[in-house]
């Protein structure tokens, strides 16, 4: 199709571009072109020279006053907090409409309470009732949040990794740009992905989280794999089981065979993730039914999966319709098709 | 005549020909000297330029009123714009300043506020694709805001911005292409 319809909308409409453009219509510009103040007229602007002139020296040593408190006061980073209900406190103080929390600092809601907290210019956590969280870092190349109870709802424009959620189990590392994340009273978290990628990393692993996916850590007993939403309850309760209460050889035998027989293609990324994170001879199994799912491309040999040949993961990974490896892995820029 | 009658007349011409004139800096002249209709010409004119190019820099809960800022600043400058026909890039340049001094002055921000919690499912997905055009680089989330937000064809937006059009074409195609990938590989297992 050609990039006529892209370039002056004449030609075949693309109709993926003709669902967008109906899709944001929403945020175009409705606002009437707003009032002159009044009195705006250049002549005027030369009429009060004088004061202006005024005014310029009291802004300029008002700006230099504050500027002083300020660095005098030895200012932390903060971010904006405003309360959606109930009384969300920071610290001691309740935020009745709107206060900040600087880098330290507790903010916590109660059962009937909720609260948003701007993350600097990059996005916003909203945050639900009976949520405790401490804001780590707020600089422009790190924004970290330590969750250790509660749900928060995350909304991110930022390039990928500048966000990041500490919780007792994991940390969650936004690559754009919506979930939610929960944290239960043992420390267990369950990440939500409604759109974009997270990745989910402890222990020295990572899963990387597509939309429409879930993925749980619970402390201290290893990690988990993400799986999609629409996955059979069966595979997600074996899987819970593999993961987190087989005690025995057996009883994690029988869980991985529920899991892989109840696997469709759709939950190849989660086979793929179970390849780095079984022993040698459960992975031997995951192999033989991922291989069914997705055909592994030519080079990427059984012997070499089985060893945890990184590039031959990352091969397969490429097979499974998802983003390239190389976009969400090894993020330092643009993704590769801007290059 | 009365000279004061004839400037009066005078006016109204100056400003009758600004209104119906193309020369942005005319009707920019005229406004700055409180000329309502010719503001509102000039605002019909660059108003979706100037909103675009904000919203692909700033929350968008932001935008309307740093629009406002863009052409008062506008017009409060414009004595200092030496090429009339530059009008268009000139606005749009002072556009993203406003978003760098925005941005310089780290506000606080308030954007999907109420919607983060709404269930309605197109202003979700609305919401999600907007947040995915602002993950791309400057130049094609810019491009791709004007196209695909403010309904500006690819000739409007090189005849605003001072771009040309072969560089807005090569944004808008690029820019679409990693926007489909990108909404391809969010959309993967929903």
């Amino acid at each position: 199709m050609s990039d006529d319809y892209l370039w002056d909308g004449s030609g075949e409409p693309d109709p993926e571009i003709e669902r967008l453009e109906k899709l944001l219509a929403r945020f175009r510009s409705s606002r009437p072109a707003p009032e002159l103040p009044a009195g705006f007229s250049g002549a005027q602007t030369i009429s009060l020279w004088m004061s202006w002139k005024s005014l310029a020296a009291a802004a300029a040593l008002a700006l230099l006053c504050i500027g002083a408190w300020y660095f005098l006061r030895g200012e932390r980073p903060a971010w904006e907090v405003v309360n959606l209900e109930g009384a969300p406190r920071v610290g001691s103080t309740a935020i009745v409409e709107k206060g900040r929390i600087m880098v330290g600092q507790w903010l916590e809601t109660d059962g009937s309470s909720r609260a948003r907290i701007s993350i600097g210019t990059i996005g916003e956590v909203q945050i639900d009732p009976n949520t405790r969280l401490r804001l780590i870092e707020a600089r422009a190349t790190d924004h970290k949040l330590k969750l250790v109870r509660g749900k928060i709802h995350a909304a991110i424009w930022a390039p990928p990794r500048l966000f990041k959620v500490e919780t007792p189990s994991a940390v969650a590392v936004d690559l754009g740009c919506i979930y939610t994340l929960e944290v239960d009273e043992t420390g267990g978290s369950l990440l939500h992905v409604i759109f974009g990628w997270v990745a989910f990393e402890t222990d020295g692993h990572e899963s990387f989280v597509p939309a429409g996916a879930l993925c749980e850590r619970r402390p201290g007993t290893g990690t988990g794999t993400p799986y999609r939403e629409g996955a059979s309850l069966a595979f997600r309760a074996a899987l819970t089981k593999l993961h987190f209460e087989a005690r025995s050889v057996e009883e994690r035998a029988e869980a991985l065979g529920i899991v892989l027989a109840e696997a469709q293609k759709a939950d190849a990324f989660t086979l793929w993730h179970l390849l780095s994170r079984l022993d040698p001879r459960e992975r031997s199994r995951v192999f033989d039914r991922l291989r069914e799912l997705v055909p592994p491309p030519a080079g990427v040999t059984r012997e070499g999966i089985l060893r945890q040949d990184r590039q031959m993961l990352d091969r397969w990974w490429d097979e499974l319709g998802l983003e390239d490896t190389t976009w969400w892995r090894l993020w330092k820029g643009p993704p590769p098709a801007a290059k | 005549m009365d000279p004061i009658a004839r400037t009066a007349q005078d006016r109204a011409v100056t400003l009758t020909s600004a209104v119906e004139s193309p020369n942005d800096a005319l009707l920019a002249n005229a406004a700055r000297d409180g000329d309502r209709p010719a503001f509102g010409v000039l605002y019909d004119r660059f108003g979706r330029m100037v909103h675009g190019i904000l919203l692909a820099r700033v929350p968008r809960s932001e935008v309307d009123d740093l629009a406002q800022d863009v052409f008062l600043q506008a017009l409060r400058r414009v004595h200092t714009l030496r090429d009339p026909a530059a009008f268009g890039p000139w606005l749009a340049m002072i556009a993203r300043n406003r978003a760098t001094d925005y941005h310089r002055r780290a506000r606080e921000t308030s954007e999907l506020s109420e919607e983060m919690g709404v269930q309605d499912p197109q202003q979700a997905e609305a919401l999600a694709v907007l947040c995915a055009i602002k993950t791309l680089p400057e130049a094609y989330r810019e491009t791709l805001m004007l196209r695909l937000v403010e309904g500006m064809t690819g000739p409007e937006i090189a005849d605003r911005t001072g771009l040309t059009p072969a560089s807005v074409r090569v944004n808008l195609h690029r820019g679409m292409k990693l926007l489909r990938e990108r909404l391809e590989g969010g959309k993967a297992h929903e």
